[in-house]
């Protein structure tokens, strides 16, 4: 019998997706939210967390940057 | 999965063609128009439209196909599509059964007269009203389109001190550029972000484009607007023209037309206008500004670009204008403010803060392109790469991720299964994804439904 599974389809670079992966490892958004790891490039994910993840990924950009002027 | 809206500004023919076509056929009755709409179209469509021009029977299709070469076939066919697309010839039959072309015969007498002189005048000169004693010249045309024009964006970009009529403010909540909720002032949407970085002559293209759709609802008539429209393009700046003969609806059309300051009337019951050079360079329209944002000079200043920008992300805004400065600060941080200059920074906040309000990194690009100081028009590229690139960036950087909803579809028990499907859902359309190898396929929502109800019959057969 096919499965049939509701959620959304992310499209990544290989580096983004090994975050997801990490964020799901440690429950980061308080479940597990990948369904399947569909590949290199493509996961799919519960819909809910959607916003949140969109956050995260902010949080780590934010992270890594460093303002390289100075007032 | 944010939607963001992109701002899309048509030109003239792509305007036209929308229309229906008795409406297109009452708009060619006017001989500027007819001249208008010929000036936009492309070369070699010139050529064909001119050669048709004195013809009265129709020309067979073999024959204007000679008229280009062979390696040409693919301009020929645009020019075909163009002129139909606009009914300008229809084909009709020959008496030897072959297809034949033929010029629509309103637009061919009117741009005969356009071309040729003769029939009415277009726009009464206003020297039955005798030498005009408050008469403008053309630098202070200029200086009160601008200030008009100035006002309305003002008004957009949130400065308290602009004031616009009810009716201006409701056209603009009607071109989805504000917004309001319930009695409160209107304020901007992302779209009238994208609009007020655009350049002069495709905002009021843009709005033009608006006000026009709306026109009908008003009881307006739309064919009467347009030649208007069209009419004022082709009058001298700085020649003052009467309002004689002119009916209810235009003369409605005309006291807006003075509220964005695309003509000047000294009070509303005066009986000669005089039109501006907003509304003489309207009709040329975004296609041909928009090929030349290289060069293009600062819209509205009526002089040169005054901003620089430099390679440590410093931005120098050498202007007094309360608008250009706020205009500025929606995508950097201004850090002085001095009487001639203004000093501001581009950094990866106040872009994202900026991307986060609507506007892409292609507009504000743009905007910095088409504001160029001379001395940076003198660099090829007009921007520092450094600049650009890392704009872009900033931009992309909030798009790392790509969502897309769907159903998926796993744990096929045989190949051909898989394939029956993948090809059922690809044959709908809504295939977002496939893996072969693992037999895995991903449907969008609206198509799972229908793939649903085929593999189930597919079951009950099997």
């Amino acid at each position: 019998m096919v499965n049939v599974l509701k959620g959304v389809l992310v499209e990544c670079d290989p580096a983004m997706k090994q975050f997801l992966l990490y964020l799901n490892e440690t429950s980061a958004l308080g479940k597990k939210f990948i369904i399947q790891d569909l590949g290199d490039t493509h996961v799919f994910i519960l819909a809910e967390v959607v916003h949140i993840l969109q956050e995260r990924v902010g949080e780590l950009m934010d992270q890594n940057s460093f303002p390289i002027t100075q007032k | 999965m944010k939607l963001r809206v992109q701002l899309q500004c048509k030109n003239l023919h792509e305007y036209l063609k929308e229309l229906s076509p008795e409406i297109l056929d009452r708009l060619y009755n006017h001989p500027a128009t007819c001249l208008a709409v010929y000036r936009e179209l492309p070369p070699l469509a010139k050529n064909y439209v001119m050669r048709m021009l004195f013809l009265d029977q129709p020309l067979p299709q073999a024959a204007v196909a000679l008229w280009v070469k062979k390696d040409s076939e693919k301009d020929h066919d645009q020019c075909v599509s163009v002129l139909s697309g606009l009914r300008l010839w229809h084909s009709q039959q020959l008496q030897g059964g072959l297809q034949g072309n033929i010029l629509n015969p309103v637009f061919k007498d009117n741009l005969r007269i356009a071309l040729l002189g003769g029939g009415k005048s277009w726009a009464d000169q206003g020297d039955s009203l005798g030498p005009d004693r408050h008469a403008r010249d053309v630098e202070s045309l200029d200086k009160y389109a601008l200030e008009r024009w100035e006002v309305v964006l003002h008004f957009m970009v949130g400065c308290p001190s602009a004031a616009v009529s009810q009716d201006l403010s409701q056209l603009l909540i009607q071109a989805g550029l504000m917004r309001t909720e319930a009695g409160d002032a209107p304020c901007i949407t992302s779209a009238g972000f994208q609009f007020l970085l655009l350049d002069t002559a495709s905002q009021l293209w843009y709005f033009t484009l608006q006000y026009l759709n709306t026109a009908q609802t008003r009881g307006m008539d739309l064919v009467e607007i347009l030649s208007f429209l069209f009419q004022l393009s082709f009058s001298t700046l700085g020649r003052d023209y009467s309002v004689e003969g002119m009916s209810e609806s235009l003369l409605t059309f005309l006291q807006h037309l003075r509220e964005f300051g695309l003509v000047f009337q000294r009070k509303r019951k005066s009986r000669r206008y005089y039109p501006t050079r907003l509304a003489i360079t309207l009709s040329a329209g975004v296609s041909a500004n928009s090929s030349s944002t290289a060069m293009g000079a600062a819209p509205g200043t009526g002089d040169s670009g005054f901003i620089v920008v430099e390679t440590n992300y410093r931005l120098y805004a050498y202007t007094n204008s309360e608008l250009q400065i706020a205009l500025v600060a929606l995508f950097s941080e201004c850090l002085y403010r001095f009487p001639n200059v203004v000093v501001a920074q581009v950094t990866r906040e106040s872009v994202q803060q900026a991307i986060a309000n609507g506007i892409t990194a292609q507009q504000i690009l743009h905007f910095l392109r088409t504001r160029a100081h001379p001395v940076m028009l003198k660099q090829n590229p007009v921007l520092p790469p450094t600049i650009t690139d890392q704009i872009r960036l900033w931009e992309l950087e909030r798009d790392r991720l790509q969502f897309s909803e769907g159903v998926l579809y796993n744990q096929f028990l045989s190949q051909a299964d898989f394939e029956v499907l993948r090809d059922r859902a690809q044959g709908l359309g809504c295939l977002v994804w496939q893996n072969v190898a693992h037999r895995v396929i991903v449907v969008s929502p609206q198509g799972h439904g229908e793939v649903k109800r085929f593999w189930k019959r597919q079951k009950s057969h099997t």
